[in-house]
């Protein structure tokens, strides 16, 4: 536990993790306090389709509703489903991962065939099949999102729970005879956890951009407010054609900030959890930026 | 001549607002013709020092003093392109681990001809032919020639990459631990090949080692390196005499020899409880694919008894299923054939791998720093076993765990308790792996390798502490390792292995003394100090 609060205080020097956290930090707080910042966003509150002005900071939308209200209520509901994916994808993935990898033979045989089949499968289109044969609402995203999303996480802690699983610290554990649950838990689990957190990140941008993508397509829930069906109804309410660019823009650019804030954040693990580049980063900059890894140890005498 | 001087080269790892001192002006300096051989326990610099004259040390390495004089050009001044007109052609590199150095996935005489394609422009007949050549000086057949790395054995492999370094005839050779993944047999082989190439194609070596021993058989000078400093530097002859320092001295002393004296009678094991038999135990790796398996016997019927306050040393060369055997009785591995029998209190039953069975039965490993888990501290490493065995309650496991560290003289033992492995030394960590074996009062204890990855100067402790254990606690240890001398320093009884069989078997004293097998004899020549001396003068 002392280690995990260690990295994260770390992950705050770090120059890109600093900026992500701060600009998803800042979608988070905005989302939560949305009720007391915006009134509701599916309330009529003007002409529609008026371009931003100082009492529509983003404009109406063609049902009259309030552009500003609609992205950050829209981010509550988008940020959730996402996180919440992620959070299964990996869950799932490490424990069929963690499973073929730790126990090999047989059971691996057969998982690898499984995460094999899923990563054939071609995830849009059996995405888009199976939102549209399911009831709309964000339990069928999260369902859906899962269901396409765990193999390739399966299949990346697999490999290193096998590369722990011959160690001596888990023969050791074996030999005092550890339950297998509890040497995977306690012994495996842990030492992956950069792994595993930047493997959640990973799946929770997956999350956003596969949501939004469906919730485009009509194929969630169109009476919730969420940043997907915000553009949905963009388009059904022909706003490239109107030319009324307020009502999507800012829910593209939410989502690409948030994207972008996942992935500095996932910059800023690997640069942390990376020996070779911390030490890079160290000689970088004692030299002064004069540093490239591909030309001979550098010189600098002081005497 | 001088070929190589290096002048008080400092050289510093950077780190975020410190940096350590990993070389403290060293000053070394190789004659043509030579072999100067450098000697330094783990983390004394040694790799570093030929790393930065090479200056292929990578971050967060710096050089921040000195200079490398290469035929009176100074490296540490030179741009990127000099230099890789120097590697190679001038001086080049044998590293460490290098069996694994080869492409696997390359024909050898391919990937020996490919520096004169790249550094000498040749074409492929002729580049071929020059590989053909080298093949013959290290003694390797022909028809290796089209064969894959992994079809070679350890000491071929070796063996190629020695021709490889010596394709452009350079001046200077470094050898970084050419021969520490190779059993002793051929490790003498193969430096006795580098000595007749020596003299005969006129090159120096600089040949990097932590076994001194070695390097006394044939270096012509010898700098023993003491964390990051040079602090003895002499010919064989002063080193061998004790040189000019205490470090010198304890190395001297901590080199294993056979221990020929008599030990206590332990031989009459009528004596002695049965703690645990192997019956014919066979284990078979099934490699290659499921269309064409290839069976590997790695363990062929093997029989063992082990005996209370008896300590049984299995010895054989990586690959002879020393480590499987093991492996089998702690249930890590099945056996395909075979019995395992227990004995208790004059019942005897089948091995069954259950709670009670690892209680009595405990294991230590050969990576002290791979087998304690770095996220856990040290406490962590008892509290399980002393709850999972029942040994103690919640409330005294930590004067529990104070007690099995002052067992093995870890003091004080408090301070160890919140420590992390990375916080200690590879000795004090493999203390804390034999004091949790230790946790569950154990009949007997199986040590794989216990000493192979420690500094010589620590192995000597280790195995008296084993010694120690035997006779307080009346404990069984079987002893796994390669090094015979080890095993004669502490053992009642050896068995030796080779290809999954044993060979020869018996109390240690015979086994020293009268060999009857020709690999026992070969491995007890190969540890005598005066092999290459005797070897000469046999030819």
């Amino acid at each position: 536990m002392k280690s995990i609060i260690k990295f994260l205080l770390s992950m705050m020097n770090n120059f890109k993790a600093k900026i992500g956290i701060y600009i998803l930090l800042s979608f988070l707080l905005v989302s939560i306090l949305a009720p007391f910042l915006v009134g509701s966003p599916t309330d009529y509150v003007g002409i529609p389709l008026q371009a931003p002005s100082m009492d529509f900071w983003f404009g109406t939308n063609g049902q009259g509703q309030d552009v500003f209200a609609q992205t950050l209520y829209g981010a509550q509901k988008t940020l959730f489903i996402a996180f919440l994916s992620g959070l299964l994808v990996v869950l799932v993935g490490a424990m069929l991962g963690g499973v073929a990898g730790y126990f090999g033979n047989r059971l691996d045989d057969i998982i690898s065939l499984l995460i094999n089949v899923f990563l054939l499968l071609p995830g849009l289109p059996l995405m888009v099949i199976l939102a549209a044969w399911l009831p709309p609402g964000p339990l069928t995203i999260i369902i859906v999102l899962v269901f396409t999303g765990w193999a390739w996480h399966a299949r990346v802690l697999r490999s290193q729970v096998m590369v722990y699983r011959n160690q001596d610290f888990v023969l050791a554990s074996r030999v005092c005879g550890e339950s297998n649950f509890r040497i995977i838990m306690v012994e495996i689990l842990p030492r992956m956890l950069p792994l595993i957190a930047s493997s959640f990140i990973g799946a929770t941008i997956y999350g956003i951009g596969a949501q939004v993508g469906l919730e485009f397509l009509g194929l969630g829930d169109i009476s919730q407010v969420t940043w997907g069906t915000n553009l949905y109804w963009a388009t059904n309410d022909l706003a490239l054609l109107t030319g009324s660019w307020w009502t999507y823009v800012p829910t593209g650019v939410s989502i690409a900030l948030v994207s972008l804030s996942l992935t500095l954040i996932n910059f800023g693990i690997d640069e942390l959890a990376n020996p070779r580049l911390i030490s890079e980063r160290h000689l970088s900059k004692r030299l002064d930026g004069d540093f490239d890894r591909n030309n001979a140890t550098p010189v600098r005498k002081i005497r | 001549m001088t070929i190589l001087s290096v002048e008080n080269l400092s050289v510093e790892y950077v780190a975020e607002n410190s940096s350590t001192e990993a070389l403290r002006n060293i000053s070394i300096s190789v004659e043509s013709n030579e072999i100067l051989g450098i000697v330094g326990e783990s983390g004394s610099g040694k790799s570093t020092l030929i790393k930065s004259i090479m200056r292929i040390l990578s971050a967060p390495g710096l050089i921040t003093s000195g200079e490398v004089l290469f035929n009176s050009n100074d490296i540490l001044e030179m741009t990127d392109e000099e230099i890789l007109e120097i590697r190679w052609k001038e001086i080049s590199l044998v590293k460490q681990k290098a069996l694994n150095s080869l492409n696997p996935v390359s024909k050898i005489g391919h990937q020996i001809a490919l520096p004169y394609r790249f550094h000498m422009g040749m074409n492929k007949s002729e580049s071929e032919k020059k590989a053909r050549h080298l093949l013959d000086l290290v003694s390797i057949d022909q028809i290796y020639f089209d064969s894959y790395p992994h079809e070679l054995s350890g000491g071929m492999r070796q063996r190629v990459i020695i021709a490889m370094a010596m394709a452009l005839e350079p001046k200077l050779i470094i050898m970084d631990e050419p021969t520490t993944a190779l059993d002793v047999i051929t490790e003498h082989e193969i430096i006795d090949s580098i000595r007749s190439l020596q003299k005969e194609l006129n090159f120096s070596i600089i040949f990097i080692t932590h076994d001194l021993n070695l390097l006394l058989q044939f270096a012509d000078r010898v700098c023993v390196l003491y964390d990051g400093e040079v602090v003895d530097y002499g010919t064989t002859d002063v080193i061998k005499s004790g040189g000019n320092h205490a470090y010198t001295k304890t190395l001297l002393d901590a080199i294993p020899r056979i221990d020929f004296s008599a030990k206590p009678d332990l031989h009459n094991k009528n004596n002695l409880d049965k703690i645990l038999s192997l019956d014919s135990i066979h284990v078979k790796y099934q490699l290659g694919s499921w269309m064409i398996p290839e069976i590997l016997h790695a363990v062929n019927d093997v029989s063992l008894d082990l005996y209370s306050s008896h300590i049984t040393s299995i010895i054989g060369e990586s690959g002879s299923g020393k480590s499987t055997i093991a492996k089998v009785i702690t249930g890590l591995e099945n056996s395909d054939q075979g019995k395992l029998t227990q004995y208790n209190d004059g019942h005897e039953y089948e091995v069954v791998h259950d709670i009670e069975f690892r209680k009595n039965v405990q294991m230590i490993f050969q990576d002290p720093f791979s087998a304690l888990n770095p996220i856990h501290s040290v406490l962590h490493h008892f509290e399980r076993p002393l709850l999972r065995f029942g040994i103690s309650s919640e409330k005294d496991i930590k004067s529990k765990a104070c007690e099995l560290l002052e067992m093995v003289e870890l003091n004080p033992a408090e301070d160890f308790l919140s420590k992390f492995p990375h916080e200690m030394s590879g000795g004090e960590c493999q203390r804390v792996c034999i004091a949790r074996a230790l946790c569950s009062n154990p009949k007997l204890i199986i040590a794989d390798e216990p000493t192979s990855m420690l500094d010589v100067s620590i192995r000597s402790d280790i195995l008296n502490l084993f010694i120690k254990l035997k006779e307080n606690f009346n404990l069984s240890i079987l002893l796994i390792t390669h090094d015979i001398a080890s095993a004669s320093i502490c053992s009642d009884e050896i068995v030796v292995l080779k290809e999954g069989r044993v060979v020869e078997s018996g109390a240690t004293l015979d086994i020293i003394q009268n060999p009857t097998h020709d690999y026992t004899k070969n491995l007890l020549k190969s540890s005598r100090d005066d092999w290459f001396t005797k070897h000469d003068k046999e030819r």
